[in-house]
């Protein structure tokens, strides 16, 4: 049975400047998934999670066109992008730990949304940094900073701030560039175990890394969306593209 | 064996190194020097005058005689209230510059004011001032017409400072910020200004010494050739330290050097003690910075 379309993406083209970083992507996200999107540096990968939440507004210089729906409403309409990155989540390639204690850097962001009261923001603190695999080594040291957290540990705080705002969506771009392949495996079981209840969109370039995880998995290559389908397809001799054979297999990329 | 490990050009190099090395640490030690002659002789001759009856007198006998108090608050009134003025005006002008505002033709066109005010003569700042706001906005020659000159000097640098602060912040920070849903006020207030903070007081400070030590914009504006009396708002005129001094060494004959020389060396002290001020600061602030 096919879960309805959580993101909606229709004909979503991007330009900076003259240089266009995405062209006509028609693409749905469903509700529940792991999508991963692969493809060689430079394909738009990155540019396409960033509309997703719209952070691509602070990109100077840059054209849109085309529609992305967050359960059948107008992300680039929505009146105030700050409820829309709320409800999409982020997380970037390197892991950026705020100057600011641990609990302070998982808690930020509810604070931002509003909430003040002290026990629920500690439960919320823990339920983040337990989902995110990290509350066993910092529960002893939640006033430590941040910042002196080891890279894999910072990554994996920069998921449970990216948790702490209750997001339906979770886009992660290239999370394992900057951390240890342990580190890797543990966040890859995090993401695991929050697939039935969160959407994930998981940007990466390792391929293998999209077949273990993902449920579907996109090719894009130099702002072309190539082929979409289930793994099972994309990995396999199945695939519509002979170019996604060629990548998946490592010919080229 | 590697042929390079014994380079005929070894010597050579070690010796080249030694040169460089060596003309740079003149470089450095001429440049220290003046600074401590010019220190080392106002102590000599400025410190037997500095007695509390000179800092917390009034000049008598045509400025021969007495102390110098009108002039050290004088000038502690015009530096308070430009500062008052510029540092909230400059720092929030630069928050908008550096965390709001988008590349365009209008934020080239501040820049390029910026840049080409900071480079305006103090005394071209001078006529300004009278003409804007001693004559234009009829505040009269005042310790508010003084300071407002003294403002507009300090603006551009305390913008130029404080932007070059803020974006000493991490971009990753604002965008880590942004990505969970904080809006542009919200990391600024509580990321990009806690961590900019203490470069920011530290431009806004150097700047207070500058204005404190500048003769030429309070020239015609607001500081008096000689007024025995305390000022009682900003619409009075002052005495201050910069302008005393200027007087008793060129306008005013057989004034002691003890009396010059003591004078000189109270401007330098409030200097001193503003720089020394925030650098303490920088460094109470820097313990508590985060990364």
């Amino acid at each position: 049975m096919e879960s309805r379309a959580k993101i909606e993406i229709a004909g979503l083209g991007v330009r900076y400047g003259a240089h266009s970083a995405l062209r006509a992507i028609t693409l749905d996200v469903r509700e529940g998934e792991i999508l991963a999107i692969i493809g060689p540096a430079h394909s738009g990968k990155t540019t396409l999670l960033r509309c997703l939440n719209r952070m691509i507004d602070f990109v100077p210089g840059v054209r849109i066109e085309g529609i992305v729906r967050l359960d059948g409403q107008d992300v680039f309409r929505m009146r105030d992008p700050t409820e829309l990155r709320r409800r999409v989540g982020f997380v970037a390639p390197l892991p950026v730990g705020l100057p600011m204690s641990i609990y302070d850097n998982v808690a930020f962001a509810p604070r931002m949304a509003g909430l003040r009261d002290k026990s629920d923001l500690a439960e919320r603190v823990e339920r983040c940094l337990r989902q995110s695999a990290l509350w066993d080594e910092v529960k002893d040291r939640l006033d430590d900073l941040g910042t002196k957290l080891s890279g894999g540990q910072q990554q994996r705080l920069t998921i449970a701030r990216a948790l702490s705002h209750d997001p339906e969506v979770l886009c992660l771009d290239e999370f394992s560039i900057a951390v240890d392949p342990v580190t890797t495996m543990r966040i890859e079981d995090v993401l695991k175990e929050l697939r039935p209840a969160m959407t994930i969109v998981l940007v990466t370039n390792l391929v293998q890394q999209a077949r273990r995880l993902a449920d579907r998995t996109a090719f894009l290559l130099e702002g072309d969306l190539v082929e979409v389908g289930t793994n099972d397809v994309i990995f396999s001799r199945a695939a519509r593209d002979p170019r996604t054979l060629q990548y998946v297999r490592g010919l080229f990329g | 064996m590697n042929p390079f490990a014994q380079s005929p050009h070894s010597r050579g190099l070690r010796r080249r190194e030694g040169i460089a090395r060596a003309v740079f640490l003149c470089v450095t030690v001429l440049l220290v020097l003046p600074i401590v002659a010019i220190i080392g002789m106002l102590l000599v001759r400025g410190l037997p005058a500095i007695t509390p009856e000179f800092l917390f007198s009034e000049p008598r006998q045509g400025m021969t005689a007495g102390g110098i108090f009108p002039a050290l608050i004088g000038t502690l009134w015009l530096v308070g209230v430009s500062l008052a003025v510029a540092a909230p005006i400059g720092v929030l002008a630069a928050v908008y510059l550096n965390e709001y505002a988008r590349e365009g033709w209008f934020t080239r066109i501040i820049h390029l004011a910026i840049v080409n005010l900071a480079g305006v003569p103090s005394i071209v700042h001078a006529l300004f001032g009278v003409g804007a706001f001693v004559l234009f906005l009829g505040m009269g020659t005042s310790i508010l017409a003084a300071s407002l000159t003294l403002s507009v000097m300090t603006l551009p640098v305390i913008i130029a400072s404080t932007k070059e602060a803020l974006s000493a912040v991490p971009m990753s920070f604002r965008e880590a910020c942004w990505s969970v849903g904080a809006s542009r006020w919200q990391t600024v207030r509580h990321v990009v200004l806690p961590n900019a903070i203490s470069g920011i007081l530290t431009g806004v400070i150097l700047q207070v010494a500058r204005a404190a030590g500048e003769t030429a914009p309070i020239l015609f504006t607001g500081a008096a050739f000689f007024l025995p009396f305390l000022p009682q708002s900003v619409w009075d005129q002052c005495m201050a330290l910069s302008m005393h001094l200027f007087v008793i060494t060129t306008q005013v004959p057989n004034v002691p050097p003890r009396i010059t020389y003591g004078t000189a060396l109270t401007l330098l002290g409030v200097v001193l003690v503003v720089n020394a001020t925030s650098v303490a600061f920088r460094y109470y602030l820097r313990r508590r910075k985060r990364w």
